[in-house]
């Protein structure tokens, strides 16, 4: 065994990421790593890689107990990581990319650009990579990126490679081309750990597979005895609780149609209606275009094709603030960098978006926007003091519920809530249901963004699922998990499974 | 609450201080209107300059558009025009470059630092330019009023200083404008997502600062008798500095009028304090510097004791 993590135990302030988790990796084999958005895959990898220090557990790295405090030492070890977003230096060169942080220390603080150039040009020969050792990295593709990762470690003499989802930027061609490399690393006796998200791919690379659920490594074995089914129930297959039941109402007219939205590089002749009363749950797996949807939507991004039409009107919001007038809101999925001014009063941050209905030229109405603060603040239980107290002192689930009185009081009518609960404790999740359905008792449309799909099957009335930027398929309201799951990760209609 | 207040009592025991120090010299009618006299037109741009490091931008140029704006007032009283007449010119001229700063910023999506560095060399070479190098100097005597004249036995420029302040205190607290000026400092994703016009209020960000420093170049002309195209000199920075004493933060989102005129009365009384008491006017310079910075490190002590 060239890796072996037993029992490893991580969690950040009170939230458990990593409970148990197990792992051997053999040289010479590609060892895939599987599980939900969450699970822990990405934790468990940054502790083999020495970006994070475990809580608990060990590592056996070629049968010895290690320890690695900084990358650098898991690196000086032999174990490097093909990062999902490159860290690479944009406007250094290939070559230097590759030897940065490691020229020959005799030079005294020269660097020998012509040995370094040479150096570079025979690793990526080796390799068969279509890379020039003097080209600048900023220019590089994504995949680009990955073979100076690649040659990055390999020049170190690397005997561990990590990917992690190295394919979910990457068109077609260029994700055969990693799979070419990745088979080139296997025959050269080298052990990989692959991350992925995408079913349809594992069986091209993959040998053993490893799954972790909820913190916990749930099973380990050889691809070739475990189904895509038996896989997709060992990725999700926790036990329902019942968080929240929602009763759908009939729904009313039609607020939103996007038809044939298309935006390159990702997303692809999308086709979505939302109803007045109707929750929408929109899943897929990260990096599958929701996110981008909705900034479409919202005019933040321009569509190149397709209509948007709101309230029956054709439109195309050319910036978010048309969108915002035509009585769209988009709850977005970082609230700390586009949803709340943290340093700004609560009743400033309420106000944001419907400013000019409590002022009267230019003036501030403060009386009105106190008592407005208040009112949100009953309606939506938020936890805080008094209107003034700064927006960045509530905790994660009160400053969601912050955001969304901000556009409750800009009277919009079609809500785009992007992961709403995300960082969120369970009791303000369920009250972020609860306004999410009052809204659509009163007549509001709700698409709702989630990676839990625990959350999406409770919630939603109807699911749409996206995969690759395109909509894979839609499901009633009651479908299980592992319906949803297929869909997103797996060609639409597939009839493997079957 | 008692750090909040930090900036009004570092002024309050500098003024007792210098009250014991120099009694004869320091606490006499004449001396204090002297520190009001040479503040007010830092205090003025710094009011524009506090609105501007609201919305985390920064402006370079103020004291270059001083500079502008007073020769261009002074000349047109040169020219014959009527006081109010060339005033106005004056004070539209600062507002002119203003939008100019703004327009840049929003429009060519440049950062606010490079855009008043540059129209900092621009505004300053094209008053050099159009006067050769030489002030305008026919300005009407009775003009002095402006800058030395008393007003209900308070100086005129005292008055015309609380108008400015009254003014931005209401536009900060009261205005839209104000307030979407804190959100687009505090968060400027977060104010485009809301809808917020941020490129035109931005501009008029930097319109109204432009404004004011066009008000004070004409109290700086009419202190000076005329119209110097060097004037202003590094006003930007001392600007700058007011404002952040006065606890305006460069991260944006935060600043108060009430901080900034404290902020420009320190710097006031520390460099009319060491003229009285003959401290060498090199030595000033640094003791100016060091109260910025252990202002700021105050300041920043106080922030990251909040609760976060």
């Amino acid at each position: 065994m060239l890796l072996v993590l037993d029992q490893i135990r991580k969690s950040f302030g009170g939230v458990n990421a990593l409970k148990r988790g197990d792992l051997q990796v053999k040289a010479g084999e590609v060892h895939l790593l599987m599980g939900e958005n969450g699970a822990g895959k990405s934790t468990l990898m940054k502790i083999v890689a020495g970006m994070y220090q475990p809580d608990g557990g060990t590592i056996q790295w070629n049968g010895k107990p290690v320890q690695f405090r900084n990358p650098a030492e898991a690196s000086a070890n032999g174990i490097a990581m093909v990062h999902q977003e490159s860290l690479l230096f944009p406007h250094l060169t290939v070559a230097e990319n590759i030897y940065l942080g490691r020229e020959d220390p005799s030079s005294v603080g020269f660097v020998n650009r012509r040995r370094m150039m040479d150096q570079a040009r025979r690793l990526i020969e080796e390799q068969r990579f279509p890379l020039h050792a003097e080209w600048q990295v900023s220019r590089l593709s994504p995949a680009g990126k990955q073979m100076v990762e690649i040659c990055r470690a390999l020049s170190r003499g690397s005997s561990l490679l990590i990917f992690d989802e190295p394919t979910s930027s990457l068109s077609e061609s260029e994700t055969r081309e990693v799979f070419r490399i990745v088979n080139g690393l296997k025959a050269s006796g080298m052990g990989v750990i692959y991350i992925t998200h995408r079913l349809d791919e594992l069986r091209t690379v993959g040998d053993r597979v490893t799954v972790l659920r909820d913190g916990e490594t749930i099973h380990t074995g050889d691809l070739k005895d475990l189904t895509t089914d038996g896989l997709i129930r060992h990725m999700v297959g926790r036990e329902v609780n019942s968080l929240y039941k929602r009763t759908p109402v009939a729904p009313g007219a039609e607020l939103l149609r996007v038809q044939g939205l298309s935006r390159r590089p990702l997303l692809k002749d999308i086709n979505l209606t939302l109803r007045a009363g109707e929750i929408v749950g929109m899943a897929g797996l990260v990096g599958a275009g929701r996110t981008e949807l909705c900034r479409a939507i919202f005019g933040v991004d321009q569509i190149d094709a397709g209509s948007i039409r709101v309230h029956g009107a054709a439109t195309r919001f050319g910036r978010p603030r048309e969108a915002v007038g035509a009585g769209v809101a988009l709850i977005t999925e970082d609230r700390q960098k586009t949803g709340l001014a943290t340093s700004l009063p609560i009743a400033s941050n309420v106000t944001m978006a419907s400013l000019a209905s409590i002022s009267g030229f230019g003036v501030i109405d403060h009386r009105r926007e106190a008592a407005m603060t208040l009112e949100y603040k009953s309606k939506l239980r938020i936890k805080m003091d008094q209107p003034q107290q700064l927006a960045g002192r509530l905790s994660g689930g009160n400053q969601q519920k912050v955001v969304i009185s901000k556009w409750l009081a800009s009277g919009a009518k079609i809500f785009l809530f992007d992961e709403p609960t995300r960082g969120i404790d369970v009791g303000a999740k369920v009250e972020v249901f609860e306004v999410m359905d009052e809204l659509a008792r009163n007549g509001a449309a709700i698409l709702m963004v989630s990676s839990e799909l625990q959350e999406i099957t409770q919630v939603a009335d109807r699911i749409v699922v996206m995969r690759q930027g395109r909509i894979s398929g839609e499901l009633p309201g009651g479908a299980s998990q592992e319906q949803i799951m297929r869909l997103a990760a797996f060609e639409a209609e597939s009839g493997e499974l079957q | 609450m008692m750090q909040r207040l930090l900036p009004f009592l570092t002024l309050f025991l500098l003024f007792v201080i210098l009250s014991i120090a120099a009694p004869d010299t320091f606490l006499t009618e004449r001396n204090l209107s002297t520190v009001v006299r040479q503040t007010a037109v830092i205090n003025i741009i710094a009011l524009g300059m506090t609105l501007i490091i609201i919305t985390s931008g920064i402006d370079l140029s103020v004291g270059a558009i001083l500079a502008l704006s007073g020769f261009m007032g002074a000349k047109a009283m040169e020219a014959g025009y009527a006081i109010p007449v060339a005033v106005l010119i004056g004070i539209s001229t600062g507002a002119l470059c203003g939008l100019i700063n703004g327009l840049l910023i929003t429009r060519l999506k440049i950062n606010p630092f490079i855009v008043t560095l540059g129209m900092l060399g621009v505004i300053r070479g094209l008053t050099l330019t159009i006067s050769k190098g030489l002030p305008a100097s026919g300005v009407p005597d009775s003009f002095k009023y402006l800058g030395t004249g008393t007003f209900l036995g308070a100086p005129v420029v005292l008055w015309l200083l609380l108008v400015c302040a009254v003014s931005m205190h209401f536009v900060l607290e009261y205005t839209r404008l104000g307030r979407y000026a804190f959100a687009i400092g505090s968060n400027p994703d977060a104010a485009y997502y809301a809808g917020i016009p941020v490129s035109f209020h931005l501009t008029c960000v930097y319109g109204i600062a432009g404004l004011l420093t066009g008000i004070a170049s004409m109290i700086e002309t009419s202190r000076l008798m005329t119209g110097q195209p060097t004037a202003g000199n590094g006003y930007e920075l001392q600007a700058i500095a007011a404002v952040v004493i006065g606890g305006g933060s460069l991260r944006g989102g935060e600043g108060t009028v009430v901080g900034t005129l404290i902020g420009a009365f320190i710097m006031g009384l520390l460099s009319n304090g060491s003229d009285l008491l003959g401290i060498n006017p090199y030595l000033q310079q640094a003791l100016i510097g060091a109260a910025i910075i252990v202002a700021v490190t105050l300041d920043e002590v106080r922030k990251r004791q909040l609760p976060r």
